[in-house]
């Protein structure tokens, strides 16, 4: 009896250090030892081997559903990890058909936390399927880190010695990370982020994170030009798009217009005056940032043209809110994949699935459209089916042949005279958008190309493609630059950093990296989704990044420390795209539950500093959700003045 | 074990020719199918993701075989959704409907319809954070319910626990507000500016300003009731409400019942404007219209919208202590109807009504020139209602009147005029008198007015002036200009002129005919020749 207590002593004391390693290896030998003292007992416990991953499984978790209310969610979460790897026991033991019933017997206690992986896990029926799929293998190489309280840890501790499972006893020891915190059970009950993939990846992740990064913004950047002219009296220009539409009512000739102008011109002065206050108090505390890339420099024209849409810029926060100029694809017989808009929004590309693409020209053919629509609008039969294109005319749209597949991305240069396209049959195109022809095809990518984003500055652009890498690119070369390997499972978006210095990728791994251009290396992971990531955007001061997934969770990210900032959670489907506006202050999301969502950036951030009423302040950082008519928001894109335009393909069920 | 039994796995080695597999291998290979099928599956849905769908199809599935190096299974690819049939005796088991073809059906079937080309359509999703309610856009519900607080502040304040109905808070953007406040402005401030006429066209067209209803049907209203002495506004006011009517983006049945009173008041109050010389006659006509349009349009909504708008204006009609002007707003209402209208309720009142009208009329017993000038005025009303009424009766049957006769009628006519000219010059009025041929010669074109005016019955407002200044009997100035009504022999002559003709040709005609024949007679009884203005113009060139 002495004996037992004091072996009892050194694990506690082990588990208490954490040394993991120790405490399994003084298992085994324990286990040894027994086995070699009574060597029929242990045959008798092969033979049940099945029965006793089951018979524990049951075990424990009767236990821990008839545990005090209190300690019952700490305890509940021990039983996904166990569940999964009793099953991928069972699987490596060869007990397929054992493995099959148990799976079945249990899967609906977690069906609805972890439906996806289960779903993939279900289709293992052999050990080299074990192997062979990427989730069961993380999950086998790293652990499970739980978060649980002191008293709900003496709780486990204690039903593993009274039950002697030691198959149970096992698979926690070898699976599971306990960070036992001092003090009362956390409150949030079922939440799954208390179950983390923890281990070495998560160790990798943590050493990874740790790296430096500079996401101040670029020197000398068309910003700091900008706060010059602004202070000056030419901010007595600025002209607000939105007066166009007024003006554009057959309302009173020019009159009404005129003191619209008035009133928003007199508070956009007071708005501007406090925004370069803010700004410049954040400002100072991110150092600007020299390039690493060579940048190519920026005509003159072009220059003035920014600074001018820079100057003109609508300034937008909680109470003044964007507005949006929704482009609907018609009659696209869901054929369209993909859609982008340019910079200043006066070309739309999208790109089909019968590997076309096809973009739409000047602004005003959409505006003509916009008289005939509005017209029919009377005419409430017919008005949703078929706006006929235009009648007689030019087709409103070039036609780009050249991919020969389907085609997944498309992006317009920052300056819309070019037009890249990425498509299944894994190249990449850049078009040119004066010539109206296809200059350079890249090939590089062995598997479909899922995405392609221009840089910020235009001349880079960066690839994400279904073998698994990011490829940086710069236009004039055929190969690309740098190659980023390390995400477990397809790279489905990327997204450039404001400095152009990182790029982000979003993967089906469920994780978010970000990569030094320079040295190609990973400098940061961002672990938290439960699902495959869709869309990722950059906020313009470079702090923040959003990500949006398959389940229509948003997260933000603080870029310098790798942690989320704060889920956003409001979208039903998923989040096909994510744009800031132009100051950072806002986050648009368009998704697949026809909506889009405005989110306010300011107040998601600040509340994360205070790190309380997570729940209540989740209702107010959404600001605005507009719904469309049955169009799933593919694009959203900010102008330099801050107008937002978003693109669809109306999708009518008939 | 595996999903796939391995009799699924020997009955597709059987069909590609493997004859003998043992069941070991079978067995083993089950599950291994089972997981490439998921495996295909996982793949398929990534293209899904990325085609931007949240539907699997069949070219997804495909582009994930092609992704592993499989060849595709081709056959099945199609824009349309696949359509499943559930086989019979089996809860979970579908297949493709996948039906024999005649050829020669498919070669005969005549080509179908050339899809419609991919377009972009550009709208506003958004202005400034609020949605314009377009046809592009879902219907928002723009009003939202009160907050809890509020609630339990009210309750708390009274003690009592009484189920109070809070004003719903109407969210409003700034522009719709700027737009409402201009057009209110421009309404009471500066009616008779071109900016004002364009607004009136921006509120005829425009499809954003549907928030905006019920406030202008509250503005309307509450402006009317204040407003009763200003003329313009009441008629600026008006030609605001039509301008609303004909906007085809509006559902303004809601507020129907709060902008008929307005109109009905603008028809048959006693007083409208302040000074004497304003013309609220053309208001009411211009009202009287936009009544009539109202309950065309949305009398099918509204059962007793009509019957009750009658309802109102028989009861001025037929109130001898009303106003004259009150009946002549009542009559034009009623014709403006409608000639049915008129024939049922206005024609078995109109014998003892023109008898209380007479002596309104005539300058020996109405003293009052004002009086008595309302007096014409409602008589002129009468006589078109009543000739539109004819004329509508008349157009029915072309043949009533035919040219054989026509000499007679002239000859009726001239007597009719020599006798009225007469007439007046005995009675020795102070003012100038046109002689009457004029009116003759009037006829023509004061025959064609009905046709404009059935044409201008929707309400165009142009269309009102051109009506009162063409007919002969309604101009008011003049009213020596109209043949006077006399109740003396010379009516009874042509009275009696006419019945016999009348009835001699509806002898070969049918019950109608006589109806009609009857109603010209009787009209003519009332009117006198005024009546044959109204009569169809190709008649009318025998009488000059």
């Amino acid at each position: 009896m002495e004996e037992e207590e004091i072996q009892k002593a050194v694990v506690a004391y082990l588990r208490k250090k954490g040394f993991t390693n120790t405490e399994l290896a003084l298992q085994e030998e324990q286990n040894r030892v027994s086995f070699s003292s009574n060597s029929d007992h242990s045959v008798s416990r092969l033979e049940n081997g099945p029965v006793r991953y089951s018979d524990g499984y049951s075990k424990l978790r009767l236990w821990a559903y008839s545990s005090l209310d209190l300690y019952k969610h700490e305890l509940l979460r021990v039983l996904f990890p166990v569940y999964i790897h009793c099953f991928m026991d069972l699987v490596a033991g060869g007990h397929v058909h054992e493995a099959r019933i148990f799976f079945h017997t249990f899967r609906e206690d977690h069906e609805s936390m972890h439906l996806r992986d289960l779903q993939k896990l279900e289709g293992i029926l052999s050990p080299l399927h074990l192997e062979e799929i990427e989730l069961s293998r993380s999950f086998r190489q790293n652990k499970f880190k739980i978060k649980m309280c002191e008293y709900s840890y003496d709780l486990l501790l204690q039903y593993l010695q009274k039950t002697q499972s030691f198959t149970m006893r096992g698979v926690i020891n070898e699976h599971i990370d306990f960070e036992v915190s001092p003090g009362q059970p956390t409150l949030s009950s079922g939440d799954a982020d208390f179950v983390t993939i923890e281990g070495r990846k998560n160790d990798l992740a943590r050493q990874i994170n740790q790296k430096e990064i500079h996401w101040g913004l670029l020197e000398d950047s068309l910003e700091q030009h900008l706060e010059r002219p602004v202070s000056d009296s030419e901010k007595a220009e600025i002209l607000i798009p939105v007066n166009s539409l007024i003006q554009k009512r057959p309302l009173d000739g020019g009159k009404q217009g005129i003191p619209v102008k008035m009133v928003k011109k007199d508070k956009l002065v007071s708005m501007v005056g406090k925004n370069v206050r803010s700004e410049t108090s954040a400002v100072s505390v991110a150092p600007r940032v020299k390039p690493e890339l060579t940048l190519p420099a920026t005509l003159v024209e072009v220059e003035q043209a920014i600074l001018e849409d820079l100057r003109s810029r609508v300034q937008l926060n909680n109470l003044a809110l964007p507005s949006i100029s929704f482009y609907t694809f018609i009659n696209t017989c869901n054929r369209l994949n993909c859609s982008s808009i340019s910079q200043d929004g006066s070309l739309v590309a999208g790109g089909f699935s019968d590997s076309s693409l096809k973009v739409v020209w000047d602004i005003s053919t959409i505006g003509q459209l916009v008289k005939t629509s509005s017209l029919q609008g009377e005419k409430e039969s017919a008005k949703n089916e078929n706006f006929p294109a235009t009648e007689e005319r030019r087709k409103p749209y070039t036609l780009f042949h050249g991919h020969s597949g389907p085609v997944y991305s498309t992006t317009f240069s920052p300056f819309g005279e070019f037009l890249l396209s990425s498509s299944s049959d894994s190249t990449i195109r850049l078009w040119s958008t004066k010539l109206n022809t296809n200059l350079v095809c890249y090939k590089g990518h062995n598997y479909p190309v899922w995405d392609v984003q221009f840089s910020p500055v235009g001349h880079y652009f960066a690839s994400s493609s279904h073998d698994r890498t990011a490829r940086i690119w710069s236009m004039e070369r055929i190969q690309p630059l740098r190659i980023m390997a390390g995400h477990l499972s397809d790279v489905d978006c990327v997204q450039w950093h404001a400095n152009c210095n990182y790029i982000a990728t979003g993967s089906s791994d469920k994780t978010v990296r970000l990569w030094d251009v320079q040295s190609g290396e990973c400098v940061r992971i961002f672990i938290g989704h439960r699902s495959m990531i869709l869309s990722l955007a950059m906020s313009p001061d470079g702090r923040y990044m959003a990500s949006g997934d398959e389940d229509g969770t948003i997260m933000m990210w603080d870029l310098s420390s790798g942690r989320c900032v704060s889920p956003l959670v409001g979208h039903s489907s998923c989040v096909w795209t994510l744009a800031f506006s132009c100051e950072g202050t806002l986050l648009a999301s368009g998704s697949a539950d026809c909506t889009v969502k405005l989110w306010d950036v300011t107040a998601s951030t600040r509340a994360s500093r205070m790190e309380s009423k997570s729940s209540s302040s989740n209702r107010l950082r959404l600001l605005k959700a507009l719904p469309t008519k049955s169009t799933p928001v593919y694009t959203l894109q900010f102008s330099r003045r801050n107008l937002l335009f978003a693109a669809g393909a109306l999708s009518k069920c008939s | 074990m595996s999903i796939v039994p391995k009799e699924t796995i020997e009955v597709i080695a059987q069909s590609i020719g493997i004859a003998n597999l043992s069941s070991d291998v079978a067995l083993a290979l089950a599950p291994d199918v089972e997981y490439r099928l998921r495996e295909i599956m996982q793949e398929a849905i990534k293209c899904m993701r990325h085609s931007k769908r949240t539907v699997l199809t069949a070219e997804d599935v495909n582009s994930a075989l092609s992704l592993r190096n499989v060849e595709p299974i081709y056959g099945f690819a199609s824009g349309d959704p696949l359509r499943f049939k559930r086989a019979v005796g089996h809860k979970d088991l579908f297949y493709i409907d996948d039906r024999d073809v005649d050829f020669k059906e498919v070669i005969d079937a005549p080509l179908p319809k050339a899809p419609l080309d991919t377009a972009v359509v550009a709208h506003w999703l958004a202005i400034e954070g609020v949605q314009p309610a377009i046809p592009e856009n879902t219907q928002v519900e723009a009003i939202v319910a009160p907050s809890e607080n509020k609630k339990s502040e009210n309750s708390k304040e009274d003690g009592l626990l009484v189920d109070l109905k809070l004003p719903v808070k109407h969210v409003l953007s700034r522009e719709l507000q700027l737009y409402f406040d201009k057009i209110t402005e421009l309404t009471v401030t500066r009616p008779e500016s071109i900016l004002f006429k364009e607004a009136l066209v921006s509120l005829a067209a425009d499809s954003g300003i549907h928030p905006l209803v019920p406030y202008f049907s509250y503005f309307i209203a509450d402006e009317v009731a204040r407003s009763l002495n200003d003329l313009p506004i009441l008629f600026a006011l008006m030609r605001v409400v039509r301008s609303l009517l004909q906007n085809p983006h509006i559902h303004i049945e809601p507020y129907l019942h709060q902008l008929m009173p307005s109109i009905i008041t603008c028809v048959v109050a006693k007083r409208l404007g302040s000074k004497i010389t304003d013309n609220h006659w053309e208001l009411r006509d211009f009202s009287a219209n936009l009544a009539a349009s109202v309950c065309k349009r949305y009398g099918h909504v509204y059962h007793n919208l009509q019957s009750r708008l009658t309802k109102t204006l028989i009861n001025a009609f037929l109130d001898p202590s009303k106003a004259l002007t009150q009946h002549y707003g009542a009559i034009e209402g009623l014709a403006a109807l409608g000639t049915s209208v008129v024939r049922l309720l206005v024609l078995p009142n109109l014998e003892p009504y023109l008898q209380l009208l007479e002596p309104e009329m005539q300058l020996e017993k109405q003293k009052n020139e004002m009086k008595r000038k309302e007096a014409w005025r409602v008589y002129g009303a009468l006589l078109r209602a009543a000739g539109k009424c004819l004329y509508d009766r008349l157009k029915l049957f072309p043949g009533l009147l035919s040219p054989p006769r026509h000499p007679v009628w002239r000859i009726n006519e001239r007597v009719a005029t020599s006798q009225s000219n007469k007439r007046m010059s005995s009675t020795n009025l102070s003012m100038q008198q046109p002689p009457l041929k004029k009116v003759a010669a009037d006829g023509p074109t004061g025959a064609l007015q009905p046709i404009a005016m059935t044409a201008n019955l929707q309400g165009a407002p142009d269309g009102f002036t051109a009506r009162s200044s063409g007919t002969g009997v309604g101009q008011p100035s003049t009213s020596g200009q109209v043949p006077m009504k006399t109740t003396g022999g010379r009516q009874e002559k042509g009275g009696g002129s006419v019945a016999p003709k009348g009835s001699a040709v509806l002898a070969q005609a049918w019950k109608e005919d006589l109806d009609a024949g009857h109603l010209l007679a009787s009209l003519f009884q009332s009117f006198g020749e005024g009546v044959f203005s109204f009569i169809q113009p190709v008649e009318m060139s025998f009488f000059i």
